[in-house]
């Protein structure tokens, strides 16, 4: 059988059962079932906190010994740029400036010994890619984000809010084409792609009316369109896929767009003491939309700090300046999202992921043992404040931010080493074993595959990736 | 939920319902004891046996009737929705009718003893109602081959009907040829269903349980826990045991992923029923379908004189096979607005539609074919996006960034202008020089790649794909599951493309063994590894584009009739090794397009000119028909505008999507004179969310064909995205100041989309909304539901 045969079948089973699914609100992947013995689902939405562009564990969530900076000073002694401080779990520290996420981490579980994969010479956007799609780039055919995976395999919660939604990056930066092969469905094809809201404060924009169209103007076009079909004589030419789809599409996005829902994406509707709460830049509001999209029955919501090279995460000098910047923008929005979703009672099954492609580290690049190109120039002796940071790449011992969809609470995973290379010393946990954790949450089952040029092409490569099930509880 | 249904759904009228399988042998069992009775009184003039007839009469009829109604209980419970059922319902309610009447000629024949044989004719009908009835019933439960499958000459019926494997055949197995070929066949589809779903735990690559399936001793000498196969009794076979346990047990095959099929397992039950026969020399046999490479010129068959283009004389014989009548021909209209989409990729004008349509030559269609494939630039515009997508070539894209790829366009546009014959087209691209080695270079991402990913096993892919319609992906990392192709092949074919001797790797991991050199079809030539690279491809470029590698040109023409008419002759049209729905018609295609020495305008000429080409369209109720083993070419499939198509429409009848500042490359380059161009075509524009949107691939990859499926987020982007919704609002201006009334409005707009003036009720809708608002959004709102009406989406 061809790889279109299965495809369109596919399609064919999906659409109609996508179909049969927003009527009875409940997941596809019942009604495509597969012998495969299923797994009972412990959360329906995804939110992924992204750290776009190298978040150093040291620096955040895993604090080692603290140097203060110093003229002249040894870089090789400098483990931390900021002091630790205590979180809500006994013996587990934060680096300064992440203290109400502290507070709430009594409601997660913390990875410390995420291992990137090894690609070689750096390129951000290549490991962005296998964080997000499991797989290393570039392969035979377009690997799907895991977003589109999520959108394929369970369809959307609420049929008008899209299954995939993509908050916060722009394509316009750097390695923009590098970030867009891995925003997409791939293979799966573009129902399943992320809708896009690179800026949250204009979410409303993507689900009203074009700009300047009043509602009763779009009804009026809507009403229009649908006259001009039944009076064509095209009619009597019948029924056709293309047609019907098409027809069928359309009328979906104009439910879509005047649905009561799409209230949800406008954050002025938020009450303003939440909404300053929020409010730390893009991504506090970007936090705040997937909250209100979350509450509204949102499936997989990626929020990033976005991607741009050499901005954010991607500290190559003044790490200790910047981070402090960074900290601000993602300590009180997190925090206060899972406080939000803990009171609404939606926390149970919401998983949220807070992750970056690696870690970053003042000497070495790459992985200890397997060091690759150098980008960063690091003296030996630190003269000036602009390199008193982590500034390398490192790809040996990441932290994870896990709270809710069932995962257990107030505990810590895997553990790196205390000296440098602060490295995973302790359970070390990699991506494939990642994807399976979040696919096991939503009850997608490890053989989950999908049929591309004769094929199978499996969620985490060959099928390998296991749940970590003692991340559960 | 039915009436029906919620009547049953009350547990008194269930648990009754039910009971209608048991309560059936009451009359059953009465009304035939009944008719014995009066058969023995009537042949052996006994009365006196008849006395407790009514009495049995009385208890059928009246059980006869009950269980009428319990079998209606019975029926809104389960899924039953046969025929069966249906005649199952009426005859056992026409019995119980009977069994009524019988009942009261039986009291009035006691009467009038004139009256007897009509009663008893009566009894018989009803005995034979009940005995319908009762027979259609087990049916229903038992299943309709309940009694056939134990009869010793019906026993493989149950197999029959499988589209590419008959086994009905098996069932007279006389002469010892035909048993032969028998055997070869169910052998080949006992080890293409091990192919396909066990060799990949269970093979040379992967040896799990110590059991090998793909080489007959292996087979037969099982795997740990012994041998898997008793022949000639599949009920203690292992295999058959394994594959027959339920899902959740640990032992159940495939232990994940797809089960097999009922068909799967009937067959490889069969097979060792008939003695699990594997001839050696089967061995050699391929369980796979493999085109042949050499070209064929298939005589043209001339059975209808009034056919001129021998393209309608092979579909002429081919509907004469399918007793088909020729369907219709597509009418002026339509034909110019398809024949334009189709090569050139604009929309035709409305004046021009009028004059082609006033116009009494008779070769006026051939004439326009020729006249749109003469406007080099238009055809080599809308081309371009074919070609950019099979080629992977894009303006932007992965591996820029880090000089990891090339672009191109600037051959490609040239080739496509010049029509460059199609063997130098594919040769100047396997053995480039720098303007084309873009292709072979492939992607090359910073950091290191996984084995099957480096940049010379890419060239080997794509060209395997793109020029040979062979998918060479699999085989690239392993022994492939879905061909014959080994690793070793696909190694050697990559390593014509490198500089140093490759290494092996399986599954990313070094072997140790190093690469020969190799032609992916061997017969063709022998390059010789002592050479450069150039060298080398050089050869190879030679090899591959040779008259004898009909394959590159089945290939190509496949490709272009899949363009034109919304499907190859083979599908997908990257799997050359499939069958296709006219051999005859595909091989002559071939040839001809290599007489003509590659020519791709000669070869659209010929199809678009075909009667073929001009049969009305094709409504496709589901996709998958397109695909599927039964298919029967009946005409051009409708298809969806390209999002190329759309936007380039949209930029000449409402405004500018692109304006020409956005162009990516300048195909006037070189022209001395410069022509004003007032928009950007969309295939010479860099990707962007629009088009994305509307199925513009991503070319990281080859992709060989779009889907023309609609989805939410392409009906988002159309129903509120910015880039249409600006273009509308500059082009609703711009009509409201050109025109000055409505009607006019209306029209044009009609006629520039759809190439027609609106029906009255057409126009009346238009109309109703331009005169409640006459100003430039009422305007944008008409220009928008126009072009997003299926007349305008659709090619037809």
């Amino acid at each position: 059988m061809s790889n279109h045969w299965n495809r369109r079948e596919f399609l064919k089973k999906t659409s109609s059962a996508a179909f049969a699914a927003m009527a009875a609100g409940m997941p596809t992947s019942l009604l495509n079932s597969c012998a495969a013995p299923t797994i009972p689902a412990k959360a329906d939405t995804v939110i992924l906190l992204w750290m776009a562009g190298g978040m150093a564990h040291t620096d955040t969530f895993d604090p080692k010994k603290y140097t203060p900076y110093e003229k002249g000073m040894q870089a090789n002694s400098v483990l931390s740029t900021f002091k630790s401080l205590p979180t809500a779990l006994d013996g587990i520290h934060f680096s300064e400036g992440l203290q109400s996420i502290g507070k709430v981490l009594n409601e997660g579980t913390l990875i410390r010994s995420y291992q990137a994969a090894d690609l070689g010479f750096i390129l951000h956007s290549r490991h962005q890619y296998n964080w997000h799609t499991c797989y290393e780039p570039p392969q035979t055919v377009a690997a799907p984000h895991i977003g589109s995976w999520i959108a394929k395999q369970l369809g959307p919660k609420n049929p008008v809010i899209p299954a995939f939604i993509d908050i916060g990056q722009r394509f316009t930066v750097g390695e923009a084409e590098e970030l867009k092969a891995f925003h997409t469905a791939g293979f799966l094809g573009s129902e399943y792609g992320p809708f896009f809201i690179p800026d949250p404060s204009a979410g409303l924009d993507s689900v009203k009316p074009p700009v300047g169209m009043s509602y009763q103007r779009f009804e009026k076009r809507n009403q229009l369109y649908k006259d001009l079909i039944s009076s064509s004589p095209m009619g009597e030419f019948g029924s056709d896929y293309q047609k019907e789809s098409l027809q069928r599409t359309m009328e979906q996005a104009y439910r879509l767009l005047k649905s009561p829902e799409s209230k949800a994406f406008d954050l002025s509707q938020e009450p303003k003491e939440s909404y300053n709460i929020y409010n730390t830049g893009k991504f506090g509001l970007g936090c705040l939309l997937a909250r209100r999209l979350t509450d509204q029955g949102a499936r997989f919501i990626s929020v990033t700090t976005e991607y741009e090279p050499f901005k954010g995460w991607d500290t190559h000098e003044n790490g200790y300046t910047r981070l402090i910047e960074m900290k601000k923008q993602i300590d009180m929005p997190v925090a206060q999202l899972i406080k939000d979703l803990r009171q609404s009672g939606r926390l149970d099954r919401t998983m949220i992921i807070l992750a970056s492609e690696f870690s970053r580290d003042m000497m070495t690049e790459g992985r200890p043992g397997a060091k690759v190109k150098e980008q960063v120039d690091q003296p030996d002796i630190i003269t000036d404040i602009k390199n008193y940071g982590m500034h390398r790449h490192f790809t040996d011992g990441c932290s994870i931010l896990l709270f809710g969809g069932g995962v257990r609470k107030g505990f810590t995973y895997g553990k790196t080493a205390d000296e440098r290379p602060c490295k995973s010393i302790e359970k070390p946990i990699k991506i494939a074993q990642l994807h399976q954790t979040i696919y096991h949450a939503l009850g997608i089952p490890q053989d989950t595959n999908y049929v591309i040029e004769e094929r199978p092409f499996f969620t985490t490569p060959d099928g390998n990736g296991k749940a970590e099930l003692e991340l559960f509880a | 939920m039915t009436e029906q249904s919620i009547m049953t759904s009350f547990w008194l009228w269930q648990l009754l319902g039910r009971l209608h399988p048991l309560i059936v042998h009451f009359p059953i069992s009465l009304l035939v004891v009944a008719l014995i009775i009066e058969i023995y009184s009537w042949r052996k003039k006994d009365q006196t046996i008849r006395s407790g007839l009514y009495l049995i009469l009385f208890i059928g009829t009246l059980t006869a009737i009950i269980s009428c109604v319990f079998g209606i209980l019975l029926k809104g419970q389960d899924e039953y929705t046969s025929n069966t059922l249906t005649i199952h319902q009426w005859t056992g309610i026409a019995t119980a009718i009977m069994s009524i009447g019988t009942l009261y000629l039986f009291r009035l024949s006691g009467k009038r003893p004139q009256r007897i044989k009509v009663y008893r004719a009566f009894l018989v009908f009803t005995v034979l109602g009940v005995g319908v009835a009762g027979h259609l019933g087990a049916s229903l439960t038992h299943g309709a081959d309940y009694l056939t499958e134990v009869l010793p000459l019906q026993r493989n019926n149950a197999f029959s009907g499988d589209p590419n494997f008959d086994l009905t055949s098996f069932k007279n197995n006389s002469g010892s040829q035909q048993r032969e070929d028998q055997i070869a066949a169910i052998n080949i589809e006992v080890r293409s269903i091990f192919a396909h779903n066990c060799y990949k735990c269970h093979s040379a690559e992967k040896t799990k349980g110590q059991l090998r399936l793909d080489n007959k001793e292996l087979v037969m000498r099982g795997g740990k826990h012994g041998e898997i196969i008793q022949p000639g009794h599949p009920e203690k076979s292992e295999l058959i045991r394994r594959l027959l346990l339920p899902r959740e047990d640990e032992e159940s095959m495939p232990p994940k992923g797809k089960t097999l099929s009922e068909k799967e397992i009937a067959i490889l039950d069969l097979w060792i029923k008939m003695g699990a026969l594997w001839p050696a020399d089967l061995n050699e046999k391929s369980i796979y379908r493999v085109a042949a490479l050499a070209p064929r010129k298939p005589t043209v068959p001339t059975n209808d004189s009034a056919l001129t283009n021998p393209i309608d004389h092979f579909v002429d014989t081919y509907f004469a096979e399918k007793k088909m009548a020729w369907p219709s021909r597509v009418d002026d209209r339509i034909f110019i607005r398809r024949i334009y989409l189709d090569l050139i990729g604009l929309l035709p004008l409305p004046e021009k539609i009028d004059s082609f349509i006033a116009d009494t030559n008779l070769a006026k269609r051939e004439l326009l074919v020729t006249e749109l494939l003469n406007r080099d630039d238009d055809y080599a515009q809308h081309w371009l996006t074919f070609w950019n997508d099979a080629l992977r070539n894009d303006y932007s894209g992965t591996g820029y960034i880090t000089e990891g790829r090339f672009a191109i366009t600037d051959w490609l546009y040239e080739s496509l202008k010049n029509n460059k014959p199609y063997d130098q087209f594919v040769r100047e691209l396997i053995s480039p020089d720098k303007r084309s080695e873009g292709f072979i270079r492939g992607i090359q991402w910073r950091g290191t790649v996984n084995a099957s990913q480096r940049v010379e096993m890419q060239a080997a892919q794509n060209i395997s794909q793109v020029f040979l319609g062979l998918n060479l992906k699999c085989a690239s990392c392993h022994d492939s599951f879905i061909s014959d192709l080994k690793l070793s092949e696909a190694y050697a074919f990559a390593n014509i493309f490198s500089d140093t001797t490759l290494e092996i790797s399986r599954c990313d991991k070094p072997t140790g063994k190093m690469a020969g050199t190799k032609v992916i079809f061997s017969e063709l030539g022998s390059v010789d590894s002592t050479l450069t690279v150039p060298e080398k491809l050089r050869q190879l470029a030679e090899f591959l584009t040779a008259p004898e590698n009909g394959r590159l040109y089945r290939t190509i023409v496949n490709r272009v009739w899949a363009q034109l008419m919304g499907r190859g002759i083979v599908e997908p049209v990257d799997m050359m090794d499939n069958e296709p729905w006219s051999q005859d018609l595909l091989d002559w295609l071939a040839s001809d397009f290599v007489e003509h020495k590659g020519d791709l305008k000669q070869l659209i000429f010929t199809i678009t000119t075909s009667e073929t080409y001009q049969l009305s369209s094709v409504g496709i109720k589901d996709e998958n028909d397109i695909f599927s083993d039964n298919y029967t070419f009946r005409g051009m499939h409708r298809r969806r505008l390209t999002a190329e198509q759309f936007a380039d429409a949209v930029s000449t009848i409402v405004a500018p999507i692109y304006p020409d500042t956005v162009r990516q490359y300048d195909p006037f380059k070189n022209a001395k004179t410069i022509e004003p161009f007032n928009y950007a075509r969309a295939s010479l524009v860099k990707n962007d969310i629009f088009l994305t949107a509307l199925g513009r691939p991503n070319r990281e990859n080859v992709s060989t064909s779009r889907s023309s499926q609609a989805n939410l987020l392409q009906a988002l982007e159309l129903t509120n995205g910015s880039t249409f919704n600006n273009v509308l609002q500059v082009g609703a201006n711009k009509w409201s100041e050109k025109y000055h009334n409505n009607e006019q409005i209306v029209n044009e707009l009609y006629k520039m989309c759809l190439g027609r003036l609106p029906h009255e009720a057409e126009q009346k809708n238009a109309l109703r909304v331009l005169a409640a608002s006459p100003d430039g959004e009422s305007v944008q709102d008409l220009m928008w539901s126009v072009l997003l009406l299926p007349e305008f989406q659709l090619i037809y």
